[in-house]
Order: C-alpha cells, then structure tokens, then sequence
C-alpha cells in the first residue's frame, strides 16, 4: 500500500473541507463539523491499517517509517480530539467569549497544520522539515486570534507572531551554519559532518540556534516566556491543540535531529539536554505553584511536563523513541481531558480554580475524571502517567544520570502538590454559594471524556501499547 | 486453596469493593458500609486461611531456615510490561504474612470504627478500600516494580481522605503528608532503576537481586537514597514531620489503617529493599541511620510529652516506636531484625487500638484535649479500661505484645558489641521511662479524676464499638501471651536476609 495515503487523504480532506462552504453558502451548518471528525476518524484508522515494520522513501527527501506513522497518529488523534472540542464550545452559549464565526475555515486549518506536521516527521532534510515546521505554526497564529472581538485573544496572537517569527529566523540562521559546515541541507550530509569533524564550533553553533529555535516552540527554558499569555488567550480548544500538537512536532523535530543527523554528536548533546530539561521542569513547576488561572496553568504545567520528555533525550535511542512516544499519547490523552473538562466550566464560570469548587459534590463523575486526569498528569499509578514517566526516568537511568531521575522525580512532587491543589478545589473547599447553573455535558463531550480516561486507565495497565511503540522503534 | 491464587484474591478483593460500591446509591450509607464491612471480613478469613496454610509450609520446610535460598513461598510470575522485563511476580515470606495479617484485622476494625462517617460515604468506603488494595499489593509483591506501583497507590488515597474527612487543619496536614511521602517515593524510584539497571540482569525480580553483589560505589549512593525513601514513611527523623499533623488530622480509620498499617511499609521497604537487596551498603551507612533513629526514639517519646491533645500524644508516641522498628534493624544483628519485625506487628496492633479508642472518646466528648477530661472511668468503664491496657502495652508490659517486641529490639541492638551501638541502645532504653512518663500521666488525667459536668450523660462504647476493640485487646495479649509461633515464623523470614547481610 502507499504510504503516502494519509498524507493525500489530508489534503483531499482540507480542502474539501474549505470548499464546501463556497457552493453551499450555509456557513454555520454543521455538516463540516461531521466531515472533520468523521474524515479524522477515518485517517485514523487508515493510520493504523499501514504497515509500521517498513521503510519507504519518496523524491529522496520523504520518508515513511513506523515512527512517523506512530507521530501521525499523535497529531490525527489531537486534531480529532480538538475538532470535537471545538464544536460544543463554539455553539452560542459554549463559552463566554465569542462563538465562532468560519467554522468550516477553521476546521480546515486545524487539518492544515496537522499537514504540515506530517510533513515533519516524514521529512528527510532540512528544507522539508523547515516546511513543515511553518506549515504546522503559521495557521496557529490565525487560530489564536480567531476570536477577533477578545482583546486577549488578540494579545495571544500578537505574541505568537512575533515569539514564532523570532524562532523561524533563528532556526533558519542556525541552518545557514549547518549549510555552511554541511553543504547540503540533507540529513545524511549533515550526519556525516557531525561523524566527521564533531568538534567544529561553527557547526556546535549551528545546533544551538537550532536548538534555540526549537525551544520556543517546545516551550523550553529559557523560550517559554509565551507560552501563558498565549495559552491564556487563546480559545480553549486551540489552547489544547497547541500543547498537544504543536508540543509533540517540535519535540518529533528534536527527537530526528538528536538520533538521526546529529547521533555522532550525542555525548556533546547529552549535558545540554539535561541542562535544559532540568532548568524546564523546574520553572514550569514552580511557575505553576501560583497560577489561578486554569490555562495559564496548563502552559506552565504542559511546560514542566516538556522537562521531564526532554530528559528522556539523554538516553538511547530506542529507550528515548519508545518512552517519548508512549509518553505523548499519554500525555495527549490527559490534556484533552483536562481541557474538555475547562472548556466546561467556561460555559459558566471564568476558567480559573474557583469555578471548581463544589464539583465533587454536584458532579461526582466529572470529578472523577478530573481526580484520574490530574493523577495521570502527576504520574501516580495505576494511570498512564506513571507508567510513561516511568518509562522517561528509565530511559535517562540507563545512561547512568540517576541524580538527575532524583531530580526529576522530586521535581515530579512539586507538580503534584498544584495538580492536588486543583483536586482540593473540586473536592475539599466549599463553594461559598450553591451553585445553580449545572455543568451540563452533550453527547460529544461525554464520549470523548469516556475516551479519554479509558485511554489514560488502560495505557498504565496493559502492556500491548507500549510494547507496540518499542517494536516499531526496534 | 490454591496459594497464589489466594494471594492475588487478597488484594483484589479490595478493589473488588470499590467497584461494587459505586453504583450503590450514595445516600444509601448502610448498603456501602455493609459491603466494605462484608468484603473485608471475606479477606480476614482468606488471609488467616492463607496464615494457617503458610505455617504449614513452613513446618514442613524446615530447611529453609538455614538455607539462603526459597524465600518467598506461592511463588507465582507472569511477565507484564516485557519493555522493562516488569512482570507480575507475587510470593510471600513470614514478614509479609504477618503483616498482611495486620492489615486485615486493622482495616476489619477501621470499617467497623468508621461506622458512623455519614458525609459523602461512598467516596470515603471507595478510597478506603483502594488504600488497602494497595497496602495488600505491597506485601504480596517480588517484582520491585510493581511493590512500587502499589506503594505509591496506598499513599495517594490519603490526600483526599484526610482532606476531605479530616478535623482540624486538615487541607495543610494532607497536602504535607502526600507531598513528603511523595518525595520520599521519589528517592525510592530512583534506587529501583539503580538496582535495574546496575544488576546488569535487567530484572526487578527481587529474588534474583538478591544474588548480585552490587559494586560498593553504586550501594553507598543508592543504599542512603532507597532507605530513606522508605523511611520517610517510617517516620525518619528528621522526615518524620508529617505523621503528627496527618494522623491528628485523620479520620479514626484512616489513623488507624496509617499509623497501624502504612508505616510499616517504610519499615517493610527498608529491610527488603534497603537492606536485603544492598548489604554492603547497610553496613556502610548504618552508624549514621543508628543515630538518626536514636533520635526518633526519644524525640518522638519527649515530643509526646509536650503534647496536650490524644492524637497528638499518640502521633509523637508512633514516632518513637516507629523508631524503634528501624532500631532494631540498624542493630544489624539476627535479634535486632527480628525484633524491629516483632515491633511493626505490636505496633500495628496498639496504635489501632490507641486511634480507636481515641475516636470513640473524642466522638463523645467532642474536644481531644487531655486536660479538659477526666473522671471518664465512671461513665464509660469499657473504654476507659481499654485505654489503661493499651497504654500499658505502649510502654512494654510483660504479657503484652509490646513487650516481646521491644525486648528483642532492646536485646538484639545491645548484641552488637560496637560502642556507637551500645551507647545508642542505653539512650533508646531510656525511652521506655519517658513513655511511661506520657503513657501514665495520660490515662490517669483521663480515667481518673473529677468528671466534669457535661460528661455525665456519656454512654459507654455500644455492642458495635466493642466489637474492633475486643478484637485488637485479644491480639494485643495474644501476642504478648503467646509469641511463640509469630516468633517462629519471623526467625524462619529473617535468616535468608541476615545471611545476605553477613555475607
């Protein structure tokens, strides 16, 4: 079978998508809501029919590999999710800032940045990956500020223009390096430089723009000053795209270039990893500690949660691949949750700590799936989250940085006192006046949620998942 | 029955509960409490029935005292996660016996004394149940990863059960207790995949860890880390400062199940993990931990003192005796682990019994200040002398668990001729007089005295209340009386890891 077929399906999909508003001039039906998920859906599973054990390479400068396939699944799932997301939020009455005005516009670009995020990970040099990368940013811009009327919304999207453009130029300055020590863009030949002459400052120099750049869009210390404003502003259902997809491209981008072109240099590499993740998880967790407001504090924790996966990095390949991939579903599948669950308390309420008081009482189910949710984040067992962070302080133990698992795993304390703070919210503090407005959830919310904390409970006890990841990565 | 299935049962069972329970309506209290109450009583008897057989396996087995190598009988393993070589790997030695025997008689009364928990019954029975499924699932557990799966699962219930159902300054004592708990789980995770990965088989099977001789370099880091990571929860000093503001905040059952039981997980880690897995470095770290705990014991025992109010009391007095589990073991000789082993089970039992009777007095008087009592001999005889005989057993009498225990305890530290180990035992045995000090003056300002006005129309415990407390009193003298073959089967649980001690 092609391989290529999700990436054609995709297309065929956006723009289908895109156009169909052109001819039926009924731009608030719902039927390109339907298309979406539904086409989603679909790309899905056609994802999962392909084989994952072989390798196919097109125009010298595309290629399909079981780890791509696993990546592509990742950004199908969030786009799917957030697509559903969408949809009860955007209806009048779902939020309090503004219903949206081009759906089928922005169902489409939300499938255009999953685009160019399959072309990311499927890239064979740094031109296509460049690509990719603003193929998958630049639609982001438009998403943040798509609530045009919010000053905040507005705000998110100046700040994410002028933070993404600052990391394209410094990633493209890096690649001018790469070039120069390279002369080639492919990653072969940059491979060999890195095998040949590791030394070569112009070249170390080069990989730290790099770096740099990726960094922003991973939310790296010292990167990651936008990330609260922008998630702040932006509407909850792009806020939830941005900390799963965008997140998990930039780190696919990382992942390829540390064990593919740049695997020679890993021990230089090693040390600033570390360095990095540590410095990360550490400010995203103590940045945490005093937020009030519910997605300012899903960035500082989806910034934190970025640490502990770049520690992962320190190690081997395979161990680095399987933990890292195993850890974004998981990771994916509790920041849906966490999402879908403030999306509705946004109905009502403002999206901030407060408006989770008395939750336990009122709505037990919700609370537990909140409760299951915060866990999996703060990597408390049975959930998936302690199996996958498990599995990122493996990967760095086995290369001997057991200081540095001490470090994150204490690390890992901090964010659970914030994750417990929001469960003492729902559970411990009363309201100070019974609220009347019930919480309601449609059928679209209640069985993404029942997805979702399915995934997040069956992840941590069944070893299928990720026995899979590590057989493709092998 | 069938052993491992028998094991596996036991700590199912519990989750088993929770389950059944929530779709039980939530306003319909009696129906969640009789669940709890029923299951649990279920798992008594599988895990006496699993007692008995396992005394007749040891009978049989002689051998095994002398040899270094079958230490966990119903061996059972099925592979899990192969991405690490996790694998579900259950068995169970004397200790774990023991103390799953602990568990289920604590939790059997825990239920019983929770009886009148009327806010949001179902997520108290729920988190309760998990807790103990957890506590089981560590003592069942061989496979390093999974005994840390289920630690961590019996630690984190807590949060939401102090919180929640908890008096005082409830949010604060929680949050404390789970963050350094917590934090303390963290230390352990990493000296697991140390011994993963440092083993050099790749295998958390802890019988097959046992075998390696880890390099000195790599146990004099991991040793200190994975002995304090399970101290924390055995009350180290100086990380023993969550369990007087969680167990005073606590609901009764939930200080029961945690003072009688979930410390002595951190006891239980420290000697199979700690020292079983990493002799070498036992050796080379114990002087410190000797005095560390040194101060445990008269810290707790003084710090007792200071206290006015009865959970209080018996917080500061779990931190001595918890003490004393570790001192035992610090002692590194075969009476003094032997000894530390004999504690947690006293322990386990007295402090239950101490929480119980606490929360029946405080459910009555409403205050827990000692000073504002007194007299209550004349309405409640029953609970009254209950406190007297508890209070005795907390300072040793003879025909009283705490004796036997604190005697191989006291006897097994002062067999280790070094000075350091001889001047720290006469330091520890003078906590005994210290808490006799608390212990006595305690129970006569409560017992004795003028009663106060307002007391007059208390009742003594009801036919229900006596039931937890006449179960705890008989295994108090049970043990006191006849230790014999608890003594047995523990001698026959800590050759194996004395010989790997010594080795």
């Amino acid at each position: 079978m092609n391989l290529l077929l999700p990436e054609f399906f995709l297309l065929f999909l956006t723009f289908f998508i895109l156009s169909l508003d052109l001819w039926r001039n009924k731009s608030q039906s719902a039927l390109s809501f339907h298309l979406s998920w539904g086409g989603l859906l679909a790309l899905f599973v056609l994802l999962l029919a392909l084989p994952y054990d072989q390798e196919q390479v097109y125009f010298g400068g595309y290629t399909v590999n079981g780890t791509a396939l696993l990546f592509k699944q990742i950004f199908v799932l969030s786009a799917l999710f957030t697509v559903l997301l969408s949809r009860p939020y955007f209806t009048p009455g779902g939020n309090r800032r503004g219903t949206l005005k081009y759906r089928s516009e922005f169902y489409c670009i939300i499938l255009l940045c999953t685009f160019g995020m399959f072309a990311v990970v499927s890239a064979k040099d740094l031109l296509t990956v460049f690509i990719g990368m603003e193929l998958a940013t630049i639609p982001l811009y438009i998403l943040s500020g798509y609530q045009k009327e919010d000053a905040f919304s507005v705000e998110a999207s100046t700040k994410y223009i002028i933070m993404g453009s600052l990391s394209t130029g410094l990633l493209l300055f890096g690649y001018s390096f790469l070039y120069g020590c390279a002369g080639s863009l492919g990653f072969d030949a940059i491979a060999a430089v890195a095998q040949s002459s590791q030394d070569e400052p112009l070249l170390k120099l080069g990989v730290l723009f790099v770096f740099a750049a990726i960094g922003f869009k991973l939310t790296l210390f010292p990167f990651h000053m936008w990330a609260p404003d922008v998630y702040d502003g932006s509407p909850t259902p792009v806020t939830a795209f941005i900390s799963v997809s965008s997140k998990s491209v930039a780190i696919a981008f990382l992942l390829i270039l540390v064990y593919g072109p740049l695997a020679p240099m890993h021990g230089y590499l090693q040390p600033i990893l570390l360095i990095l993740a540590a410095a990360t998880m550490t400010v995203g967790n103590l940045g945490a500690l005093r937020q009030l407001k519910l997605r300012r504090f899903m960035a500082y924790s989806s910034i934190a949660q970025a640490g502990y996966i770049i520690m992962a990095m320190a190690g081997t390949s395979e161990a680095a691949w399987s933990s890292i991939i195993y850890y974004l579903f998981v990771y994916a599948a509790a920041n849906y949750a966490l999402f879908f669950i403030i999306s509705l308390i946004g109905r009502h309420g403002n999206e901030e700590f407060k408006s989770l008081q008395g939750m336990g009482k009122q709505h037990p189910v919700l609370a537990a799936v909140l409760l299951l949710t915060l866990f999996s984040l703060g990597g408390i067992p049975p959930l998936a989250g302690f199996m996958g962070k498990f599995l990122l302080f493996a990967a760095a133990a086995e290369q001997g940085f057991y200081a540095m698992v001490v470090f994150a795993a204490l690390n890992s304390t901090i964010s659970l006192y914030y994750y417990l703070l929001l469960a003492k919210e729902a559970y411990i503090i009363k309201p100070f006046a019974v609220k009347n407005n019930l919480l309601q959830t449609d059928i679209v919310q209640k069985v993404s949620l029942m997805v979702l904390t399915s995934a997040m409970i069956f992840f941590g006890l069944l070893p299928v998942f990720s026995n899979a990841i590590r057989a493709t990565v092998h | 029955m069938n052993g491992p299935f028998l094991l596996t049962l036991i700590w199912v069972l519990p989750f088993i509960i929770a389950l059944v329970t929530i779709p039980v309506h939530q306003e319909n209290h009696l129906r969640i409490k009789v669940i709890s109450l029923l299951g649990n009583f279920v798992n008594l008897i599988l895990v006496i029935l699993l007692t008995i057989q396992f005394i007749g396996v040891s009978n049989t087995s002689s051998t095994v005292q002398e040899s270094n190598v079958s230490l966990f009988q119903y061996g059972y393993k099925v592979a899990w996660f192969t991405i690490m070589n996790i694998e579900y790997n259950i068995g169970v030695d004397a200790i774990s016996v023991l103390m799953m025997l602990l568990t289920a008689i604590v939790i059997f009364c825990g239920i019983i004394a929770s009886w009148e928990v009327e806010k949001q019954a179902k997520e108290f029975f729920i988190l309760l149940n998990v807790l103990v499924a957890g506590v089981y699932g560590v003592f069942v557990s061989i496979d390093l990863f999974t005994l840390f799966l289920f630690y961590e699962i019996a630690v984190l219930p807590m949060y939401l059960l102090i919180g929640l159902w908890g008096t005082g300054r409830k949010e604060y004592a929680a949050m404390k207790l789970t963050l350094m708990l917590v934090a303390g789980s963290a230390f352990i995770l990493a000296g697991i995949l140390g011994l993963y990965f440092e083993s050099g088989l790749n295998t958390f099977d802890l019988n097959q860890l046992s075998q390696v001789r880890f390099s000195d370099s790599f146990q004099y880091w991991a040793f200190p880390l994975v002995f304090l990571g399970f101290g924390v929860l055995g009350a180290i000093f100086p990380f023993h400062t969550w369990s007087p503001d969680g167990h005073a905040s606590a609901p009764t059952a939930v200080s029961m199940l945690h003072a009688g039981v979930l410390m002595k997980l951190g006891g239980y880690g420290c000697l199979r993990v700690g020292m079983y897995l990493m002799p070498e470095g036992a050796h080379m770290w114990m002087n410190v931990f000797l005095v560390l705990v040194t101060i445990n014991v008269l810290y707790g025992a003084f710090g007792a003192i200071r206290q006015t109010d009865l959970k209080y009391i018996t917080a500061y007095s779990s931190v001595s005796h918890c003490g004393l589990v570790l001192f035992g073991f610090t002692a590194m000789t075969f009476t003094g682990l032997k000894g530390g082993v004999l504690q947690m089970i006293s322990h386990g039992l007295m402090t239950a019994l101490f929480f119980c009777l606490i929360g029946m007095v405080y459910g009555r008087t409403h205050t827990r200040t000692v000073s504002e009592m007194g007299g209550l001999m004349k309405v409640m005889p029953f609970l009254s002398i209950a406190f007297i005989i508890v209070g005795l057993a907390g300072l040793g009498l003879p025909s009283l668990s705490g004796f036997v225990a604190e005697a191989n305890v006291f006897v097994g530290s002062f067999a280790n001729p070094a000075l350091i180990n001889r001047v720290c035992s006469v330091l520890a045995v003078l906590s005994i007089v210290v808490t006799a000090v608390y212990v006595l003056r305690t129970v006569n300002s409560l017992v004795n005295g003028p009663i106060r006005k307002q007391y007059n129309t208390l009742i003594d415990a009801s036919p229900l209340e006596k039931v937890p407390v006449i179960i705890l009193l008989f295994c108090l003298f049970g043990m006191g009386i006849l230790p014999g073959w608890i003594i047995e089967l523990v001698n026959g649980a800590v050759h194996p890891i004395f010989n790997n001690l010594m080795r």
